[in-house]
């Protein structure tokens, strides 16, 4: 026994350990991220295109081509930013940190707009502040007999509101986060030393939380510069455009070229104002290593404004998750969008096709168009959720188990990369990428594999997010000592690796589901009529003056959504017994 | 016999093992000692082969398991050798039984055998009453005896262990130390051991590494550690209490000692001289060879007293049978013995 | 024998499934012989410019019970687009094409053989030869003027186009935007080709001759004034006509829109009816199109299709025409007659669009517009 008997025979090591995997890896993303993006860039620099530069930068049409809708764009982005943060701040600071009434039901709901998809915020705008400014119906306020000026039903104002109602649940979700950190001891030091609470609140709580202040602000920025539904819904009918709207304006138009223009010029200003964003965090010591456990501390006491606070929280949550909802229901039951809560029929969702109704068009049950986008739609959720957390997992399990070496720090840079590319520019470019054959591989142009290939790109920052807190659920020991007995990749996969992950997995699986079934930015340019996608399809009624079933689709999916959210939460609470105690 | 020669292993610019050889016979029990950061764990980790040696072999048995220098590497699993983790890495979604039961079922042992083998360890290690419980739901000393007893469980021929005993309370330490001497004795493995703590690598080693820097600074029994220290490192780090290091430095014609002249004869113009703190004494005047100290520490050993005192950055320990007669904070003087018990240059090398 | 007979034509069917004839010998086959490779096929796919496929979807589906017509909405500019790019994937998702936008089709689409004309030999010989060549003109359609005949029950509110430029109508001429649709662009180009009509009317209009300020001539001075008086822009032909159209407005707007939607005032409670009287011209006139995909799928179906949508041997041409047998819309086979409730196509005041001398200056005059957005 004592006698050391080699098992089996060696192998040679050609590389550094890992390289391989790392090499792998390294291909997929690039694959996946650096040649479109770089597709795009040469296509515009190609001799019969490159006049698209000046056509956009310098020449007569720059002004309507690009720096109109750079301003409103960086418009949108700072004032949404700012409001994110300040709404979303507020939130959480009522929820963390003050003994506001129904704590959690307000930290739920804040949860939730991020969920509903963004074009149901603005569709639901539509249904109720509509005016008669562009003819068709009007909303639900005109129809009272209220005269809705052109502000408030068109262009920069609701386009402004709506995002913000939309990204704050983003804001609120960072800044919970980092308030729940603040360390009680520091609030309680403070105490004692005299400070009272807007003193503690200015002088301890908001230095401590800059860092997440600043990432919930570029994040929101991010996200308003790149959205396209809400302005394409609410500022395109009033000749509003953002770098966004130009850029699909363009591309559906056949000026591919000054579209790609766009396109590289709206990944450059959102891309420079999350870098700077980023620039201001790491420049600062981080102050979240400086926690220790600590109980809770003594929430703020709000005395007499504990009710006026809670009200204004609520007024925005409910403005912002159940309104939208109640409308949109309501609309897609409603003939006229003016008199919402009358004569409700079920024709836009079960109807057979009646030429006196909607043009003939037959209710979405009825309709071949919708059921097939409804199957495309569910499959490209569930296909992208797979190779999603499948590429994701493989890529955080690369850089977590090999740290060192140039390739760890190429893969987890490049994939963040889809951070800075927003999701209208990534589907260009996917065009541009494979929209023509490649060497042997054939064109994907409206096929479901470009679909899923370029959502697996798009989402790859969340996969890979996902993918490292499952790896470091798992933990580097836990898998060693697995290798250490002989078993192969697979088995440790299957049986060490999946079941302790199966949680973090399906969590992660089911938020990218989510994310891509409401997504419209990504898909609205690589949709084709032959492989559609319900929030396409949704957002071309809505264009095309049929808002109810636009409305109607749009209930679907935020049906879908919050299923599937609550799905994945059973999920996770279903017995494992290794987890209790 | 389990051989490392010249294993080196470099991360990027930084050199976690330098050019380390040792060789142990079967059955033996190596004790990796050293202070956090030495390079310790790293070459467990290469005995075990999870990193490839930057250079350098590691041998078992006559059979080259890694060549740093060729890139060449047994797999884990096929070298014949079990790790326990320090964090033991017991897999949560299995069962006492699962987690010992799962090396073997990798290893395809028939099921008959595979339960005879399991019962057999866990009875081995006191442990057979949780089968069914999860890691969750045991103590960590009972942890501990799981990720022993799935190491175990394949019969590895050689065992190592990264610094086991770490994460658990004094008392619990003592036993385990004892329980593991008695299964290296059950199982004859040869078995090596990563420690920071001295007293584990003096109790239970047959052969003791000191590390430091990455680099071997000793090697021998634990009784070659304590009676020639070849190093000051070593010195000051093994026995208990460590041994005293005074600082002896030319000054004119004689010598000052620790800040005053004595008579002393050391070897070099400037040295460092060993004096172990057993032949240390307090004594109530000044002498020949007393130096004043400020009284820091005493604490009660066995029936006898640790006494500390402190002066400018020299800190020594003396073993007396009697606390003296001073509080904590008084001047008392050190007295050291006529001659060291050896002498040290500037750089920690040995030097008489 | 009955049974027989089915099974055994049924069999020759399969046989003679399309692949088997060369595109050219599809062409000559009538409707009849078609109907067997067709029924082979299943299913065809149309893109089609109007909304109006989905009444023709569930009529040829009624006529050609075993094959699926799959048809899409996709504007012109779209269809374009989307073939383009279709075709550098080398992907054919369409079949047949019906399309407006001649100007950009011909140069974009048919020379760079992404379609291909075909004309049903059943009706070859009642269709003129200019609707034939290059590509088959199913039927004319309109982009003009329009207004609210309830508002206006004594006729057209405005007499000259130059009248839109005024301070009257600020914020009152609806339209679709030129970018987003090629029929609206192809107007805006056409008023730039028609620049001493303008003029004319302009003189008209104001009494002096135009000042061009700016603008290279007078169709671009009247584009400029237009956008600065505050056309408002919308989404689609239906939004022009339920803001021009809807039935009790006081001071209702006029838009430039099909004239053919005037068929769906009574379904959509509309007044819409046109300003034919209009000086210069109330907007233009052009041809609708149907093309077959360079290598279609369903090569067969599809020429089943294109015949169906050339109308029947009744007197209005049945199911197939139906939809486009309408006042507003021209159908071009020679033998059936011009909808009594329309303005003759002879006293159509709109302007014929010349495609090929469009599509010199199209792109130029779209530039224009983006600089004036």
């Amino acid at each position: 026994m004592a006698d050391v008997a080699i098992s089996g025979p060696g192998r040679r090591v050609f590389f550094r350990q890992g390289t391989m995997l790392k090499a792998v890896v390294l291909a997929i993303l690039v694959a996946l991220i650096v040649l479109p993006l770089m597709r795009t860039v040469l296509f515009t620099l190609h001799p019969d295109t490159i006049r698209a530069w000046s056509d956009v930068l310098v020449g007569r049409l720059s002004t309507n081509l690009f720096y109109k809708p750079l301003g409103n764009t960086l418009l949108i982005g700072a004032v949404v930013a700012t409001g994110c943060v300040l709404l979303g701040g507020f939130l959480a600071w009522l929820v963390v940190m003050t003994n506001v009434p129904f704590r959690k039901t307000i930290g739920v709901m804040a949860a939730l707009p991020f969920m509903i998809p963004s074009f149901a915020a603005a569709l639901a705008w539509g249904t109720l502040f509509r005016n008669d400014r562009i003819g068709g119906q009007v909303g639900w306020l005109q129809g009272l007999g209220l005269e809705i000026p052109d502000w408030l039903a068109w262009g920069m104002v609701p386009t402004l509101i709506v995002l913000v109602l939309h990204y704050f649940s983003l804001a609120f979700t960072i800044i919970a986060a980092a308030l729940a950190t603040v360390n009680s001891d520091l609030v309680e030091a403070a105490q004692i030393a005299g400070a009272k609470g807007r003193r503690i609140l200015l002088g301890i709580i908001l230095p401590v939380t800059t860092p997440a202040l600043v990432a919930a602000g570029s994040l929101c920025f991010a996200g308003a510069v790149s959205n396209f539904a809400t302005p394409a819904l609410l500022g395109l009918p009033v000749r509003m455009q953002t770098l966004s709207t130009r850029l699909f304006g363009m591309i559906e138009v056949g000026q591919v070229g000054r579209g790609y223009v766009i396109g590289i010029l709206l990944v450059l200003v959102s891309g420079i104002f999350l870098w700077a964003g980023n620039r201001v965090v790491s420049g600062r010591r981080s102050y979240t290593t400086i926690t220790g456990k600590g109980g809770r501390a003594k929430r703020f006491d709000l005395r007499g404004a504990r009710w006026p606070l809670y009200a204004i929280a609520m007024a925005v949550l409910v403005s912002s998750t159940v309104v939208p909802v109640i409308v949109l229901t309501a609309s897609s039951l409603a003939p006229s969008s003016a008199n919402l809560f009358s004569g409700w029929t079920l024709h836009y969702w079960v109807g057979q096709s009646d030429p006196s109704f909607a043009q003939g068009i037959p209710g979405i049950a009825h309709n071949d168009d919708i059921v097939r986008a409804l199957t495309i739609t569910l499959g490209l959720g569930m296909a992208v959720a797979f190779t999603g957390m499948f590429v994701g997992l493989l890529a955080s399990y690369t850089t977590a188990r090999y740290r060192a070496g140039w390739m760890s720090a190429a893969i987890t840079q490049i994939s963040f990369l889809p951070l800075l590319v927003p999701g209208i520019a990534f589907g260009a470019a996917y065009i541009a990428y494979l929209g023509a054959p490649i060497g042997p591989f054939p064109a994907l142009y409206g096929t479901f594999a470009l679909l899923v290939i370029a959502a697996t790109g798009y989402l790859l920052p969340f996969s890979v997010q996902t993918g490292r807190a499952v790896i470091q659920q798992v933990g580097g020991e836990l898998e060693e000592s697995a290798r250490i007995t002989g078993a192969g990749f697979f088995r440790r996969l299957v049986q060490i690796t999946v079941p302790l992950a199966v949680r973090g997995l399906a969590a992660g699986g089911i938020l990218i589901f989510v994310k891509i079934i409401r997504d419209l930015s990504l898909v609205v340019l690589l949709f084709t009529p032959t492989m559609p996608v319900l929030s396409v399809v949704a957002y071309r009624y809505a264009s095309e003056g049929f808002g109810q079933f636009a409305n109607a689709i749009t209930v679907i999916i935020m049906f879908i959504s919050i299923a599937a959210t609550l799905i994945a939460n059973r999920l996770q609470s279903k017995s494992q017994p290794w987890l209790q105690n | 016999m389990l051989e490392i020669r010249n294993l080196t292993k470099r991360f990027g610019d930084f050199e976690a093992v330098k050019d380390v050889s040792i060789s142990v016979p079967d059955g033996a029990f190596l004790v990796l000692l050293g202070p956090s950061g030495c390079g310790k764990t790293t070459l467990l980790r290469m005995l075990a082969g999870l990193e490839l040696p930057t250079a350098g072999q590691i041998v078992f048995d006559g059979q080259t398991v890694s060549d740093g220098d060729r890139g060449w590497t047994v797999d884990p699993a096929k070298r014949n050798s079990g790790l326990v983790f320090q964090s033991y890495a017991l897999w949560p979604h299995m069962s006492v039984r699962g987690n010992v039961e799962w090396p073997l079922k990798v290893m395809n042992m028939p099921r008959a055998q595979r339960a005879e083998r399991v019962a057999e360890v866990l009875t081995l290690l006191d442990i057979a009453a949780l089968a069914d419980r999860y890691p969750n739901e045991i103590s960590g000393g009972q942890q501990q005896r799981v990720a022993i007893a799935r190491t175990i469980a394949p019969k590895p021929g050689v065992l190592l262990f990264d610094e086991p005993l770490s994460n658990l309370d004094a008392k619990l330490r003592v036993e385990m130390r004892t329980e593991l001497m008695r299964l290296h004795r059950a199982t004859g493995a040869t078995t090596v051991y990563v420690t920071h703590d001295q007293i584990e690598a003096m109790t239970m080693a047959s052969h003791v590494a000191v590390m430091n820097q990455g680099r071997v600074q000793q090697f021998g029994t634990p009784a070659d550690l304590v009676d020639h220290p070849e190093t000051a490192f070593v010195a000051t780090f093994v026995g208990t209490p460590a041994n005293n290091m005074v600082p002896v430095v030319k000054n004119g014609s004689g010598y000052r000692v620790g800040g005053r002249h004595m008579p002393l004869t050391p070897p070099a113009d400037e040295c460092l001289a060993m004096y172990r703190a057993e032949k240390m004494t307090l004594s109530d005047n000044e002498g020949e060879r007393t130096l004043p100290m400020e009284l820091v520490e005493t604490s009660a050993i066995a029936g006898r007293v640790m006494i500390t005192g402190l002066s400018e950055g020299l800190r020594l320990t003396a073993i007396m049978d009697t606390l003296p007669n001073a509080q904590i904070g008084d001047t008392v003087q050190f007295c050291l013995p006529a001659e060291p018990d050896g002498w040290f240059d500037p750089d920690g090398e040995r030097i008489g | 024998m009955k049974v027989l007979t089915a099974t055994r034509l049924g069999a020759i069917g399969i046989l003679m499934s399309s692949a088997v004839f060369a595109q050219d010998d599809l062409n000559a086959l009538t409707p009849e012989d078609l109907l067997p490779l067709a029924q082979a096929e299943g299913t065809v796919t149309v893109y089609s410019f109007t909304s109006r496929i989905g009444k023709v979807e569930a009529a040829f589906e009624a006529a050609y019970p075993d094959i699926d017509l799959q048809g899409f909405d996709i504007s012109s500019t779209e269809q374009i687009a989307r073939l383009k790019a279709e075709a550098q994937a080398g992907v054919t998702n369409a079949d047949v094409v019906y399309i407006s936008d001649t100007p950009v089709v011909l140069t974009e689409l048919l020379e760079t053989g992404i379609i291909a004309p075909y004309v049903p030999p059943r009706v070859a010989d009642r269709v003129p030869a200019e609707y034939q060549s290059p590509l088959l003109a199913q039927r004319l359609s309109t982009k003009v003027l329009m207004y609210n005949e309830e508002a206006n029950p004594d006729g057209a509110p405005v007499s000259n186009l130059w009248e839109l430029t005024t301070d009257e109508w600020r914020g009152r001429v609806v339209m679709v935007d030129p970018l987003q649709r090629g029929d609206y662009l192809d107007l805006m180009t056409e008023i730039v080709l028609r620049s001493d009509e303008m003029a004319g009317a302009y003189n008209a209009q104001f009494g002096a001759t135009i000042d061009l300020g700016g603008a290279a001539n007078a169709g671009e001075k009247f584009i400029m004034d237009l956008f600065a008086n505050d056309v408002i822009l919308v989404g689609s032909t239906d939004d022009v006509n339920a803001a021009v159209g809807v039935l009790g407005q006081e001071n209702p707007p006029v838009g430039f829109t099909s004239y053919s939607d005037r068929r769906d005032n009574e379904d959509e409670g509309w007044a819409l009816q046109v300003a034919n009287g209009v000086a210069p011209a109330p907007g233009i006139i052009f041809p609708a199109v149907l093309a077959l995909s360079a290598e279609p799928n369903n090569p067969a179906a599809a020429r089943l299709v294109i015949d169906f949508l050339m109308g029947d041997e009744t007197e209005t041409g049945g199911p197939g025409l139906a939809p486009f047998y309408v006042a507003g819309d021209y159908v071009t086979r020679s033998d059936i007659p011009p909808h009594p409730d329309a303005v003759a196509l002879d006293d159509f005041t709109a302007w014929r669009i010349a495609p090929a001398q469009t599509a010199t200056i199209r792109a130029e005059v779209g530039d224009l517009i983006l600089t004036l957005q």
